[in-house]
């Protein structure tokens, strides 16, 4: 049985610049389900226990931006915990930008009910969205499970 | 500042002024020396992150209104005794990352009026007796990452106005008795990664006021029982040390205990009354302690609100213990020995439940009775072969209950209508195929056969209108909301369009997207939808 | 791009990158978080910012907020100096003074009543 990602697509609107259209796939880790929120961005360490969380408002969608496995040796929580860490604290979703770090794939493999979606997304989509946080211009972001075909097609 | 230069802005500082006094930047500026023509107004400097190893003496003589003087982050090995001389106005000192190998005792010795000294981040090794001598309104010292290889005691017995202090990332090995016994105005405590491996009997003797004690990351081999003299104490942390065992009343002397943390100790055995009288106590966490055989008596400490006993020996649960514990939230008790349930009934505030990996057989009408804000249970990995039928029915708060790999042959579904989450997979005899109407709410679902997923629809994804089979297995409000979303999203990712974000954000609240259900074992070719094999 | 070398690495960082700044500190220096706008950057400083205090561990210095009502703190629950409109009592902020102590308007303490 061929396993099937579930494809998303990521709608990023920044406010009063052309939307952008990209696409990720739902890690498994989390529940496949749409959701929306205003973008943040959230530093690796930021999603530790003993990391503050100074953002106060909830409902928004936090980027984290992997860093390569060998530059944090021994990370303080598993990336599944890092994205629970992330969804109590108020993110509707969680994208992982997992160009420099694809083990983290199969590190959010393994379903464990999170409520709120985990969307990992690479290379060029990737680049096309950290473009938008590196230019700290603010933006809104819509993430929508795309259709998959009713079986996989077998021959 | 030589005579003659008139008072200003040194080359390259940033200068503020504030009121009739000035606050002077000179950090980061690559300086080697002391700016010489700082203006006497100067409240504020600081000369941070520079290259300065040495300080002329009287370097700030004429800074009477100086009150607060950083030369963190310097080269500065030692401190001429007349350096800090006519700094009377002096509150706060930062020397912390520096190259000082001991205490500069001769330039501390004439600042009455110091509250805060930092000298963490150092190569301090040793702490003559007359350090702080002068120091009689010191209140906050830092002394962590040094080379100390014990407590200073001689020093510590002059600051009758210290209230916080770290020693923390040191080499000290031992507290002796008596070593902070005049230090009765000390609120707050820091000895975490030292190697402390003993402790004497009136070690903490003197420390009336003591509130927070870190002895986190040391050596200890013994429960630190010098602690029942820290009347006053709230927060006390021991753990990652090698302590094996909590004894009977640990913690008789600390009624106003808040919080406890001890865990990564090889502890096997806790006093049976070791927990009691700690009113104000809100989290006890023990995991692994496996010669604990009994439920702790927890008698006097009502405010408890997480429970965590893990991996010990416990094979029953008292009768009256949620008469103990009016206040739980989370009772984890899971890798256990438990068989029997009691009532929970009276633990009115409990919301997670967590009795995994136990040997529980069966579930009674009263087990959970009226426990309405309990939102999750896992029960997986016992041998539960019947659940009464009344057992889930006043639980309005349930949206997670994980049965996995029990002997059910039968789930009664009264109760469960607010599931969001069900396990059932490792239940082989419970073969019923379960309506989606029972569950209204599920998101999450796991059953012991893939046919049991079939009405979940979830061979087809929600927006999937190309198969005709899926198509009938739509009532008519989800096709026409199916419909109106496809319109709104046609499926296409680079489709582009012009909609402001407010106009997005109503569309989509109005379409109430329904997330797919995530159902597994998930059917496919080779695991049909009718259950096959039993026709056969 | 290199990623020791770019606009999101400064003079403290031991190891860094364009997107999250700062990733380690060097020896001695305290690893913040900082928040500008949407991006969030790891920046490393030789004392903590005001508001927040610094705690040293093996692998990492950090800097955590104080409360609050607190604007220099030693640790979360030890106040060293309050926000305006409270007065300090034995690392407390208080907005009044308990009895048998009394408000110091200069100071912003509690202190002793001097008879």
């Amino acid at each position: 049985e061929r396993s099937t990602t579930q494809k998303a697509i990521i709608r990023v609107i920044p406010l009063k610049v052309e939307p952008i259209v990209l696409e990720g796939e739902f890690a498994s880790v989390a529940e496949v389900t749409p959701a929306e929120g205003k973008l943040l961005q959230s530093h690796p360490l930021s999603l530790c226990n003993t990391s503050e969380d100074e953002h106060t408002e909830s409902g928004f969608i936090t980027i984290v931006k992997l860093e390569q496995p060998d530059r944090d040796p021994n990370p303080c929580l598993s990336l599944a915990n890092k994205a629970k860490l992330a969804g109590e604290r108020g993110a509707r979703a969680i994208l992982f930008d997992i160009t420099d770090d694809e083990s983290a794939a199969d590190q959010l493999r393994k379903p464990r009910g999170l409520s709120q979606p985990v969307v990992l997304i690479r290379g060029h989509d990737a680049e096309l969205l950290m473009g938008v946080v590196n230019k700290n211009r603010e933006a809104h972001v819509k993430i929508e499970v795309k259709e998959q075909p009713a079986w996989p097609d077998y021959d | 500042a030589e005579p003659g230069a008139a008072p200003s802005c040194p080359a390259q500082c940033h200068c503020e002024e504030d009121g009739i006094v000035l606050s002077v930047d000179c950090s980061e500026l690559g300086l080697t020396a002391v700016p010489t023509n700082l203006s006497p107004l100067t409240a504020y400097l600081d000369l941070s992150m520079n290259n300065i190893s040495q300080l002329q003496p009287s370097a700030f003589r004429h800074l009477r209104f100086l009150e607060e003087l950083r030369l963190s982050g310097n080269q500065i090995s030692s401190i001429p005794g007349e350096a800090f001389s006519g700094l009377y106005s002096l509150k706060i000192l930062m020397l912390q990352n520096n190259q000082l190998s001991r205490i500069p005792a001769e330039a501390l010795r004439d600042l009455p009026n110091l509250q805060s000294l930092r000298l963490d981040a150092n190569l301090i090794s040793v702490v003559p007796e007359q350090s702080f001598e002068g120091l009689l309104s010191l209140r906050h010292l830092w002394l962590d990452d040094n080379a100390l290889t014990e407590i200073p005691v001689r020093a510590l017995n002059h600051l009758p106005a210290l209230q916080a202090m770290t020693l923390a990332l040191n080499q000290i090995w031992h507290i002796p008795d008596f070593a902070f016994q005049n230090l009765s105005s000390l609120v707050v405590l820091h000895l975490h990664n030292n190697r402390i491996q003993s402790l004497g009997a009136n070690g903490f003797d003197g420390l009336h006021n003591l509130e927070t004690l870190d002895l986190n990351y040391n050596e200890l081999l013994e429960f630190p029982g010098a602690i029942r003299t820290l009347g006053r104490l709230q927060e006390l942390g021991f753990h990652n040390n090698n302590i094996k065992a909590i004894p009977e009343n640990a913690f008789v002397g600390n009624p106003l205990l808040q919080t406890i943390h001890f865990y990564d100790n090889p502890i096997q055995f806790v006093g049976q009354s070791a927990f009691q009288y700690l009113p104000k106590l809100h989290t006890l966490s023990l995991n692994g302690a496996t010669d604990i055989r009994e439920f702790p008596d927890l008698k006097g400490t009502t405010s408890l609100e997480v429970l965590t006993l893990t991996r010990a020996g416990i094979h029953l649960l008292p009768r009256g213990m949620c008469q103990q514990l009016p206040s739980l939230r989370v009772l984890e008790l899971s890798h256990n020995k438990i068989e029997d349930l009691p009532s929970f009934h009276r633990c009115q505030r409990l919301e997670e439940l967590g009795l995994q990996h136990n040997r529980i057989h069966e579930i009674r009408a009263d087990t959970f009775v009226q426990l309405l804000a309990l939102r999750s249970i896992d029960l997986s990995w016992n041998a539960i072969h019947f659940i009464h039928p009344n057992a889930f029915v006043t639980l309005h708060s349930l949206t997670k209950l994980d049965l996995t790999d029990n002997q059910l042959a039968t789930l009664p579904l009264d109760g469960l209508g607010g599931l969001t989450h069900l396990k059932l997979q490792g239940n082989p005899a419970l073969a019923e195929p379960f309506a989606k109407e029972s569950f209204p709410k599920m998101r999450v679902l796991e059953v012991p056969y893939a046919y049991q997923c079939c009405a979940y629809g979830s061979c087809s994804g929600f927006f999937k209108v190309s198969n005709q089979w899926e198509a009938e297995d739509m009532s008519p409000e989800d096709e026409d909301l199916h419909k109106r979303t496809l319109e709104f999203f046609p499926g296409h990712a680079d489709n582009h369009y012009d909609l402001d974000a407010d106009d997005l954000q109503l569309d989509l609240e109005e379409s109430k997207l329904h997330p797919t259900i995530q159902c597994s074992p998930s059917p496919g070719p080779f695991k049909p939808c009718d259950h096959l094999f039993e026709s056969w | 791009v290199h990623p020791n070398v770019s606009q999101g690495c400064q003079g403290g960082c031991a190891t860094c990158s364009d997107y999250n700044g700062c990733l380690s500190c060097k020896p001695r220096l305290f690893f913040v978080l900082e928040r500008i706008g949407m991006k969030q950057i790891g920046v490393c400083l030789s004392s903590c910012p005001s508001g927040y205090y610094g705690t040293r561990y093996p692998d990492i210095n950090k800097c955590a907020k104080c409360k609050a009502d607190c604007d220099t703190c030693f640790t979360r629950n030890f106040c060293t100096k309050c926000k305006s409109g409270f007065y300090l009592h034995s690392g407390k902020c208080l907005e009044k003074c308990p009895d048998g102590l009394e408000a110091n308007n200069h100071t912003m303490e509690c202190t002793s009543i001097v008879h």
